[in-house]
């Protein structure tokens, strides 16, 4: 029995939760394991982020520009590690100036955990631009 | 690991590609560091910022530029950087 599972009986035994919202929380532990081992079998974890960009002049039909970027997504850690030296006065800035361009982002909450989530989610990301006018393709994905 | 090698390269008016050893450019900074360590040192005191978390960060971060690829080509025109 694991430790989860424990908990949820003994609130139960204690008279917190209800008989019904016990079950509910044991079939949600249950389907837990479950999705972990469905995203680890998915494939290895993604380790760069690939940037394309292919833009075409249309009359000549011809390749103007080709951009691509490979980033290690070991930079953004870093990075954040990085951010976590900023002082706090400096912190006080940055969160004020996000909020004069009118973003609610609060950049002391930026931790090391929150990017290794954001880093789990990258692994499904794809984001394709066609712009059929000015033919111009942009890729951004996760490899 | 640090990056050991990166790749210049340029197409164009001049067409050239440079291959960096970067690790003889740490091997020939690597004396300097113990002279700099001090100033870095008192700059922190100064900044009230952890010293040695920040030098950890640094160093992190320049290990994670290995990998790193940009390539720019425009008409007749490009841009290639590789870090290894």
């Amino acid at each position: 029995m694991n430790e989860h599972r424990r908990q949820v009986l003994d609130m139960l035994a204690r008279g917190k939760i209800s008989a019904a919202a016990a079950e509910r929380l044991i079939a949600a532990l249950e389907k837990a394991p479950l999705a972990t081992s469905t995203a680890s079998a998915a494939g290895p974890a993604p380790k760069y982020l690939r940037v394309m960009v292919d833009a075409e002049d249309i009359h000549r039909g011809d390749s103007l520009t080709k951009v691509n970027i490979r980033v290690p997504l070991q930079l953004l850690r870093a990075g954040v590690r990085l951010s976590g030296l900023i002082p706090s006065e400096a912190l006080e800035h940055v969160n004020a100036a996000f909020r004069e361009r009118g973003i609610s982002f609060d950049i002391s909450q930026l931790k090391p955990e929150n990017l290794e989530e954001l880093i789990a989610q990258l692994n499904d990301l794809s984001v394709d631009i066609d712009h059929a006018k000015g033919q111009v393709r942009v890729k951004v994905f996760c490899e | 690991m640090i990056p050991l090698l990166a790749v210049i390269g340029v197409k164009g008016r001049w067409n050239f590609r440079l291959w960096l050893p970067l690790f003889l450019v740490w091997l020939l900074l690597l004396p300097f560091a113990p002279l700099l360590l001090p100033f870095l040192l008192i700059a922190a005191l100064f900044i009230r910022a952890d010293a040695w978390r920040g030098i950890g960060a640094v160093f992190s971060v320049l290990c994670a530029t290995r990998g790193t690829q940009v390539e720019v080509a425009t008409r007749g025109h490009s841009l290639l950087l590789h870090i290894f």
